[in-house]
């Protein structure tokens, strides 16, 4: 998203000395798939705290995005933004790596069935465990699906990088998003490939992620073989340049 | 005040919208068959089985509690939109009549009856009948479950042959016949006609004296249309399948000493459009006529009291787990995406 908006502020820079194109216009053949707007159209906002401030709180800056705002045209919110508290930017991209063949509303239905699963066979522990115990369970399904998710991120990665005719795999740094984007596919690949053939997606996924949220399970055995990897790789490590 | 200890018979208008816990030596007993899957769950996650206080439940025991048994019997019919809490009324009314002492026929679902058969037979006592002998053995042994104590007390007043070497003599015990119709599945529709005929004619007696409830769920699916075929591929149509004919029998007015109790059900209906909830879309014209004179009970959505006591109690068994439902904030969108249906709520604080 950094880098379209870039290019677009720099188009918008082109065009705003090709001043006569700046005005809002829609190309002829509209493109439905993709949204690829005008750069005069502005980014809507969701948020719902934004337009609780009275008028008389608002900042000069606010106030100007406000004017702006009323006279200029607003890109269409996509579907998977909503205004609800209830709404966790994590399981929508878990739920988006989940669908096939775009159909959100099967992928939604399967992760809706695994968080109550997962809050399911928790609450029934809480309520059969002794007066002790019931601290330690956690019975959120949204801390523990975070929780199992960071358990599964790698730390370290590893890349194919060719020298002398051979390849290497060397150890390298991960950024954040790919790190999140790794847990989040083996997880995915786990319950879809190595699970009995009766057991339904949502079953096998809970198992799976309160397996993770007590580090143990496939996923972050994957994640403990690719550490084993890097460290046994490490002297490679100077073939790295960036 | 969310929790009262009170059983339906001594519930009133002040406990609306508190919650009561069935015990769990009743729940075996009394309901093996009759709760909706998802209450089942909950019950299961939750280690107990609390029924909110509602106004038609409350509405049926006291007209229970006030009618007169010698005259012909009354029928109730609990009509709403989906999922607005016909079924866990009836169980309320359920539970009710069995701590009283009735005798209780459950029908969990009419429409389970008249679809999806696997196996259907042509009926031994009458030719253009057809039996359905899984659906009916699974009915005795439920029904054996729910009143075992009454097995015993009543005695048959009519001999019943069934092939050439098996009868039931007159004087047996009721017992006796239910467990020949689980044992015997092949005349297992004929034992239920016959179970049915012997608690209409002695129910109302004063020397046997019990009080017979029959409650039936998804009563619209007795007069619809079938979805059942017969082997040259023509549709069956209800009247002519045992268990349906019988039970319409039960449901007719002409016994006394009991009441019938029913639910319309457009979850399960066959041929229904799913907008259609009142008594006249869904029983049609014949259903209607036979079903006239009833006592309509109609069954709300939540009122903002009942929601508000729904939400403590989900709160309180630590049902309500993301930290934003427990805000106000997370109230209010609950009250709008669920528009206070009780069903439709479930289902949103399942993964909340």
């Amino acid at each position: 998203m950094a880098s379209t908006s870039g290019l677009r502020t720099t188009l918008s820079k082109m065009a705003a000395s090709l001043t006569g194109l700046l005005k809002p216009w829609t190309p002829r053949v509209l493109l439905v798939r993709w949204s690829r707007y005008n750069p005069y159209y502005l980014e809507p906002e969701p948020r719902k705290e934004v337009y609780h401030i009275p008028e008389t709180e608002l900042t000069p800056e606010q106030k100007e995005e406000r004017e702006l705002k009323s006279v200029r045209p607003i890109k269409a919110a996509t579907n998977s933004v909503t205004s609800s508290v209830f709404n966790d930017p994590v399981l929508s991209k878990f739920v988006n790596m989940m669908m096939k063949d775009g159909d959100k509303i099967i992928a939604k239905g399967i992760i809706t069935q695994t968080l109550e699963n997962m809050k399911r066979k928790q609450v029934e522990k809480y309520h059969k465990a002794p007066e002790g115990k019931k601290a330690e369970i956690e019975c959120n399904p949204y801390a523990i699906f975070h929780q199992a998710l960071e358990n599964c991120k790698p730390v370290i990665g590893l890349a194919s990088i060719q020298k002398g005719g051979k390849f290497y795999q060397v150890p390298i740094p991960l950024t954040d998003n790919r790190r999140r984007f790794l847990a989040m596919k083996w997880m995915i690949t786990e319950c879809r490939d190595n699970k009995h053939r009766r057991t339904l997606m949502y079953e096998k996924l809970s198992q799976e992620l309160l397996a993770a949220f007590s580090k143990e399970g496939n996923v972050v055995k994957r994640k403990h073989e690719l550490h084993k990897m890097a460290e046994s790789n490490r002297a490679y490590a100077h073939y790295r340049w960036w | 005040m969310l929790y009262t200890c009170l059983l339906p018979a001594c519930q009133s208008e002040q406990h609306l919208g508190q919650y009561y816990t069935v015990p769990p030596s009743h729940f075996h007993t009394v309901f093996p068959h009759g709760l909706p899957p998802r209450y089942q769950q909950q019950v299961k996650t939750f280690n107990e089985g609390c029924v909110m206080v509602r106004q038609p439940a409350l509405e049926l025991i006291s007209h229970l509690k006030r009618a007169d048994y010698s005259k012909p019997t009354l029928r109730y019919l609990l009509y709403g939109v989906k999922g607005s809490g016909k079924t866990m009324s009836l169980c309320h009314t359920v539970h009710y009549c069995s701590t009283q002492g009735w005798l209780v026929l459950h029908i969990p679902d009419a429409h389970l009856w008249v679809k999806n058969c696997k196996e259907l037979l042509p009926s031994s006592y009458h030719a253009s009948r057809f039996d359905q002998p899984i659906q009916a053995s699974n009915w005795l042994r439920n029904f054996r479950t729910t009143n075992e104590h009454f097995l015993s007390k009543i005695k048959l007043r009519q001999r019943y042959v069934w092939t050439k070497r098996e009868s039931t003599e007159e004087g047996r015990p009721l017992g006796e016949l239910v467990d020949m119709g689980v044992s015997r599945v092949k005349s297992s529709s004929d034992v239920v006609g016959a179970v049915l005929k012997e608690l209409r004619l002695q129910a109302g007696g004063t020397e046997g004296g019990f009080r017979l409830a029959v409650a039936v769920d998804g009563v619209n699916g007795l007069w619809g249309r079938t979805t059942l075929k017969k082997e040259d591929k023509s549709p069956v149509a209800p009247e002519e399948l045992t268990l349906v004919h019988n039970l319409r029998k039960m449901i007719n007015n002409d016994w006394c000493g009991g009441a019938v109790i029913a639910t319309l059900s457009q979850t399960g209906s066959l041929y229904a459009p799913s907008s259609a909830y009142l008594p006249q879309e869904l029983l049609g014209e014949e259903g209607f006529d036979s079903m006239d004179p009833f006592v309509p009970v109609p069954v709300s959505l939540y009122s903002e009291k009942e929601f508000e006591s729904c939400y403590l109690y989900y709160l309180d068994r630590h049902w309500l787990q993301h930290p934003h439902s427990q805000t106000e904030e997370g109230k209010k969108e609950l009250i709008f995406l669920s528009n206070r249906n009780p069903s439709v709520l479930e289902r949103l604080c399942a993964f909340l």
